[in-house]
């Protein structure tokens, strides 16, 4: 009893939704279905903020008055191992967020540098991994036979590989550097694959819909069918995946500079900075709560924006 | 070489587990009992320790913490004292009666071993272990530890040990008691040369390799090795035979000592914090900068030990390399550096001092003077900048840093940087992973233009500080420790002739003469002068610093204040 109302709706809502646009995912009702979840909005304006601290940064730096590599002797007492003076880890008017102990840098500049860091090479590596996880992708499902062999292989063998541990000894091999460089290359060739795969499925299943079949009819080449007729129909999929890749790389590259082989000192980082106030968490909790407040927000807020993108764009296909 | 271990006590591990010293100035108590009075004979003493120890075989550790745990094992003809300060590094007889007796021209020595003194199977102590022990020492499979046998004693070329060259001449037994060294040269403090580990005595006839030591050692002093554990657990109980009428030095009060290893630093802070348990009986090294702000309670306090490393902590600059070579921009760097904000880096005030010397003050013969001055030690970036505009470099000057992979020295590394930047000096880094880092720098062809690392004297004298570190003649391309590669004509000359003196004092106050020689030519910034701060169990009895021991709690005067607890 109670489906059959169900499937009618969303029959009728699918049939509502047809004449607007010729996608089957109408971005405008994607974007209406979001907006209407609070948890989507908030995480938005999370983003948008710490995007905003990472573009701002020199500028905070300007108003503060304190570069991200100044040292404020005066903000921290050296005769007690070089703790910040004042409560909350030396918050007060000329530091906003307190200094780090040892040396008095300014937390907030640090943050919003580190930001810069962080977003940098997270978006600079899903861009990456995204257009070679697309093109691979694709090619290896479109194509099949011997391209989607040697391109699976390849995929399987380095989903196979124990990631974290080669990216380390990778890391740690390498001469010092462009290492935000060095981060994006190393994250893009082990994440590729985990795009490829998802993209490959979708397009097999796209290879034999008749729009493809009419399109062949008719005498397009495939690299046109591929681009032309498949692409547009996985824009859908490729958002989720790059959104939920997103936090993916920022937490990875924060581990790989909590564990020293990330971002070099002293460039700002979230993860070194962590790193550094594990030894503190006993005096000066807040050297560690704030930038773990800034990454674990970051990093939230792209998974739910992931997430609900995910669902909104399902009901759509469902559709 | 020899100090690539030696820093590995110092810096790598700097809080190792075995470091802290005290001048006599910070003696809680008088006496040399250290804090807590005279230990009671008995109970277990605990060891909570990072590292595990580099050798067992006395012929290949080489670093304070594990020269300091070779006291409770071993014994040599001499050893360095007990107490704080200058009675600690005073070198006093051991195995002999005596610190020997030289020729004129203090070529050849002669030492008597004293009665009752056996190995853990109870055979007794002869001369010709003592020669067993330095030949087997030589081979150069295993001679990776302190290389003044080999620098001093008279070995013909090509001489590989006793395994592969047989018994050594230079080295003679007439009886059971005397023993003879013939030297190369005239060496005035060869008492202090007798006292370095590789002068361990080894049963001449008891199937000893040059592997076996170090897998199951044979004990000389008051503890035999009972169980160990590599990397996890090391236990020691009494040996028998050893006698405390024969031994003015160790206390050995407790029955038996016990290591934990592989404990993490912040995992050791906080269970000497806490003190409960079996802690209340167990010793550490150096608490991290994090935890000084937690043990300034009285009751922790009460059981806290301060004191320096006796060891520098130092910038040394390639003379070699373009720029460097220029005394001028050396000095200019000299100048600019914030060595407070080196200090506060490394912990404060509570874990360093700021130096002005190379030398440390632990050091005989020690001078103080500042060539390089600012105020409050802040650097003084304006007479850097004359200074690299009268060297040629108005615009400023870059320069690649080699550090270790570790937090301190990146602390340190980023102050110096900061500093620099003032003076319009670029500093990069160049971060070598900390295994590998004194082989990196010791070896010519890959370290840059500076690095940051430390020096720890061998004994409390000049000669074991300034030749190996800027010496010309003392440059290798591999395992250089002369990492300025300073090669002043000078400098050398002077060396040679301070190393000729026969009068001890009059070559100590030689040594703080060159210092400041050297430091007008700036091959290296002085840095600090680390300390350590450790925290005892509270039912610890007689654990002072001992400046010998890279400020580690000296192991053979330690002991419970009450073992039944």
């Amino acid at each position: 009893m109670s489906t059959v109302p169900s499937e009618l709706a969303v029959e009728s809502e699918a049939k509502g939704a047809l004449p607007t646009g010729g996608a089957p995912t109408p971005a405008r009702r994607v974007i209406a279905t979001l907006m209407k979840s609070p948890a989507v909005v908030v995480s938005v304006c999370i983003i948008v903020f710490i995007a905003l601290l990472a573009v701002c940064a020199p500028l905070l730096a300007v108003i503060t008055g304190w570069g991200p590599y100044d040292f404020d002797k005066s903000a921290i007492d050296s005769d007690l191992g070089g703790i910040p003076i004042g409560p909350l880890g030396g918050i007060s008017a000329e530091h906003w967020l307190g200094v780090e102990p040892g040396n008095g840098r300014d937390i907030l500049v640090r943050v919003a540098y580190g930001a810069q860091v962080s977003l940098t090479i997270a978006l600079s590596a899903t861009l990456v991994t995204m257009t070679l996880g697309v093109v691979l992708g694709m090619v290896a499902g479109f194509f099949g036979g011997l391209a989607d062999q040697i391109i699976s292989r390849v995929m399987d063998f380095l989903m196979a590989f124990p990631t974290l541990i080669f990216m380390i000894a990778l890391l740690s091999a390498l001469p010092a550097g462009n290492r935000p460089v060095l981060l994006v290359i190393v994250l893009s060739i082990f994440g590729w694959p985990y795009t490829a795969r998802v993209i490959r499925g979708q397009t097999m299943t796209l290879r034999n819909s008749e729009f493809v079949e009419a399109a062949r009819a008719s005498g397009a080449r495939p690299m046109r069918i591929a681009f032309r007729e498949v692409l547009p129909n996985l824009r859908g999929t490729i958002i989720v995946l790059a959104t939920l890749a997103v936090p993916g790389y920022i937490g990875t590259e924060a581990g790989l500079s909590f564990l020293g082989v990330g971002v070099m000192p002293p460039t700002p980082s979230w993860g070194q900075m962590i790193s550094t106030a594990v030894g503190w968490y006993a005096v000066d909790p807040m050297f560690f709560l704030i930038p773990g407040t800034f990454l674990f927000l970051t990093v939230f807020s792209f998974t739910v924006l992931g997430d609900h993108l995910r669902t909104a764009l399902d009901a759509g296909d469902a559709a | 070489m020899k100090q690539r271990t030696a820093l590995l006590a110092l810096t790598l591990a700097g809080s190792l587990a075995l470091a802290g010293c005290s001048p006599a100035s910070d003696a809680p108590d008088s006496g040399g009992d250290g804090i807590g009075g005279t230990p009671t004979a008995g109970g277990t003493l605990r060891v909570l320790q990072n590292a595990d120890f580099s050798h067992l075989d006395p012929a290949q550790g080489f670093d304070g913490g594990v020269n300091n745990f070779y006291r409770l094992i071993y014994r040599t003809l001499t050893t360095q004292g007990t107490g704080e300060g200058a009675e600690g590094t005073e070198i006093v007889p051991d195995l002999a009666t005596d610190l020997g007796t030289h020729n004129d021209d203090a070529t050849e020595w002669t030492f008597t071993l004293k009665d009752d003194i056996f190995f853990e199977d109870g055979t007794p102590i002869t001369s010709a272990d003592v020669k067993f022990g330095v030949e087997r020492a030589l081979d150069p499979s295993i001679s990776i530890g302190s290389p003044y046998a080999k620098i001093v004693l008279d070995i013909p070329e090509g001489y590989e040990g006793f395994y592969s060259s047989g018994p050594l001449d230079s080295i003679e037994t007439p009886d059971e008691k005397t023993i003879v060294f013939h030297l190369n040269q005239p060496y005035a403090d060869f008492a202090a040369v007798v006292a370095q580990a590789p002068f361990t005595p080894f049963p001449a006839d008891a199937g000893v390799t040059t592997t076996s030591v170090d897998q199951q050692p044979i004990a000389s002093g008051p503890y035999r090795v009972t169980e160990y554990q590599r990397g996890s657990t090391l236990v020691l109980e009494r040996n028998e035979h050893w006698s405390k009428e024969s031994d003015d030095v160790r206390g050995a009060y407790p029955d038996s000592y016990e290591w934990s290893f592989g404990l993490d630093g912040a995992t050791i802070d906080e269970r000497m914090i806490a003190g409960q348990g079996d802690d209340r009986n167990a010793i550490a090294g150096s608490v991290q900068a994090a935890s000084i702000a937690r043990i300034q309670t009285p009751e922790i306090q009460e059981r806290t030990i301060q004191g320096l490393q006796g060891c520098t902590t130092y910038m040394p600059m390639n003379t070699t390399k373009p720029g460097m070579d220029n005394p001028l921009v050396r000095q200019a760097i000299n100048l600019a550096v914030d060595k407070q904000a080196v200090k506060d880096g490394t912990g404060g005030s509570q874990l360093a001092d700021i130096a002005t010397t190379m030398m440390p003050p632990t050091v005989a013969g020690f001078t103080e003077f500042d060539l390089y001055p600012s105020d409050d030690f802040a650097g003084d970036p304006e007479a850097a900048k004359d200074l690299l505009t009268e060297a040629g470099y108005p615009d400023g000057f870059s320069f690649v840093l080699d550090i270790r992979n570790n937090p301190k020295m990146q602390a340190q590394a980023e102050a110096i940087q900061q500093s620099l930047a003032k003076a319009g000096i670029t500093v990069e880094f160049n971060l070598i992973d900390s295994s590998t880092f004194y082989e990196v720098i010791g070896t010519t062809s890959q370290q840059h233009d500076a690095a940051i690392t430390g020096w720890c004297p061998d004994w409390a004298s000049g000669a074991t500080f300034l030749p190996p570190i800027f010496e010309g003649t003392q440059i290798y391309e591999k395992g250089n420790s002369n990492v300025a590669q300073l090669n002043d004509p000078a400098v050398n000359a002077r060396i040679a002739e301070i190393r000729a003196m026969t009068d001890v004092d009059e070559a100590n106050a030689a040594w703080g003469e060159l210092d400041e020689q050297i430091m007008e030519l700036a091959p290296a910034v002085p840095l600090l002068f680390e300390k350590a701060v450790m925290v005892v169990g509270s039912n610890i009895a007689g654990a002072y610093a001992h400046a010998g021991f890279s400020g580690g709690i000296d192991y053979v005067s330690v002991g419970l204040a009450d073992p039944e607890k």
